[in-house]
């Protein structure tokens, strides 16, 4: 039942603006703070949640959202919407600020297992870390009683029915909800499907 | 993560053959992404204002050090900004202006920042010291700041301890840190009660 505190505690931030990433960094870059603010709104669990699988530790991962965002305000300015949109731009300054902050404090020495590791090698990590960014970014636009069916029906291991008896809502609404969700993120994630 | 059926998850009655995909492809994926991460309380807000902080500089730096002191400064104002401390933090209500900043180094790559508020009518003034890469004490053990006259710590600021990664406390202190050489931080080993050896400076 750990989705359950998750499910619960997830829609903590204010609702996004609409005007895409592009337009927030190059509004911050010109000083806007409302943009920036838009920014952190839309992109802060996305930065954490990255900062969380790389690092593995949430008071280092903390420290690097902290570090994305001021990196973000400081180079704003430098941002080329046409050279691509802005969630690539605003990945790989969060990757660059986490792979700062593992430098910082570099693991300790290990042995050399002796048979070849099953877990993802460093392009698949990139990929899924790269999927991540972009689901849990879009994730954000949802309303937020499609957001909370998701949470609960994608990763708290409840059935349809018992999201339904835990919403206090019947079962045709979870699997409407369900459906409008996976259609608005449809339409945010539009091109990258 | 549990791996969950579309078909129980989604009903797809009315939807044409694209429609139907195009949600099956979202599905997979939201399975592939995992749950987002949950917010700790201290990244809810963002930063709330923009704001330059004065670096003070301490005549006790050789010339060479005071350069790198400086832009270690600077850089520790903009990683400040990202932390909501530089930016006219409000904390219980309590708004916090930083004027200056003091970067200070150590041994085994420690680094500490102090952040320097405004004096309030009184003459007493706030300041946020944070600190990464000094080591935890043993239980009874903590560091104190020290502002340094003729080369010596004589003015306590304050006591601390430190965890994993950045520790950030506030003291409050009346004395006028002009008069002063700089800081030091010196480790203070259970049971003992004179200033230790310096792990940090100015």
């Amino acid at each position: 039942m750990r989705g359950m505190a998750f499910a619960v505690s997830m829609p903590t931030i204010a609702p996004v603006t609409h005007e895409s990433d592009a337009e927030l960094i190059q509004r911050a870059g010109a000083g806007d703070r409302s943009a920036f603010d838009a920014l952190y709104r839309r992109y802060a669990r996305p930065v954490f949640g990255l900062a969380l699988r790389r690092l593995g530790d949430r008071g280092r991962a903390e420290d690097a959202v902290q570090e994305t965002f001021a990196s973000i305000w400081r180079s704003a300015r430098t941002y080329k919407p046409e050279r691509g949109p802005g969630a690539p731009w605003l990945y790989a300054v969060a990757r660059n600020a986490i792979v700062d902050r593992g430098r910082a404090r570099p693991e300790p020495a290990t042995d050399a297992p002796d048979e070849a590791s099953s877990d993802p090698g460093p392009p698949d990590r990139a990929e899924q870390s790269w999927v991540a960014w972009r689901i849990h970014r879009a994730l954000e636009e949802l309303p937020e009683r499609e957001r909370e069916v998701i949470a609960l029906a994608y990763w708290s291991g409840l059935s349809q029915s018992e999201v339904a008896e835990f919403l206090g809502i019947p079962l045709g609404t979870v699997k409407t909800r369900t459906r409008a969700a996976l259609q608005r993120l449809s339409q945010i994630l539009e091109g990258e499907l | 993560m549990t791996d969950r059926d579309f078909d129980d998850l989604v009903d797809v009655e009315g939807l044409d053959a694209d429609e139907a995909a195009r949600l099956r492809r979202v599905h997979e994926l939201l399975l592939e992404a995992g749950p987002p991460a949950d917010l700790p309380p201290t990244l809810e807000r963002p930063p709330t204002e923009k704001r330059e902080a004065d670096i003070l500089q301490f005549p006790l730096l050789p010339r060479r050090r005071l350069a790198a002191a400086v832009v270690l400064a600077a850089a520790l104002a903009a990683a400040a900004f990202g932390a909501g401390f530089l930016v006219g933090e409000q904390r219980g209500g309590t708004r916090f202006d930083v004027v200056r900043v003091i970067p200070m180094r150590g041994s085994g790559g420690a680094l500490a920042s102090i952040q320097m508020g405004k004096r309030d009518e009184a003459g007493n003034w706030q300041m946020h010291f944070s600190v990464s890469g000094l080591p935890k004490q043993k239980e009874g053990g903590y560091y104190n700041l020290y502002l340094v006259k003729r080369g010596k710590p004589v003015v306590l600021c304050g006591s601390f301890r430190v965890r994993d990664h950045t520790t950030t406390v506030t003291f409050t202190v009346p004395y006028k840190a002009k008069r002063f050489e700089g800081w030091v931080v010196t480790e203070q080993p259970p049971g003992h009660h004179t200033p230790g050896r310096v792990v940090l400076s100015t």
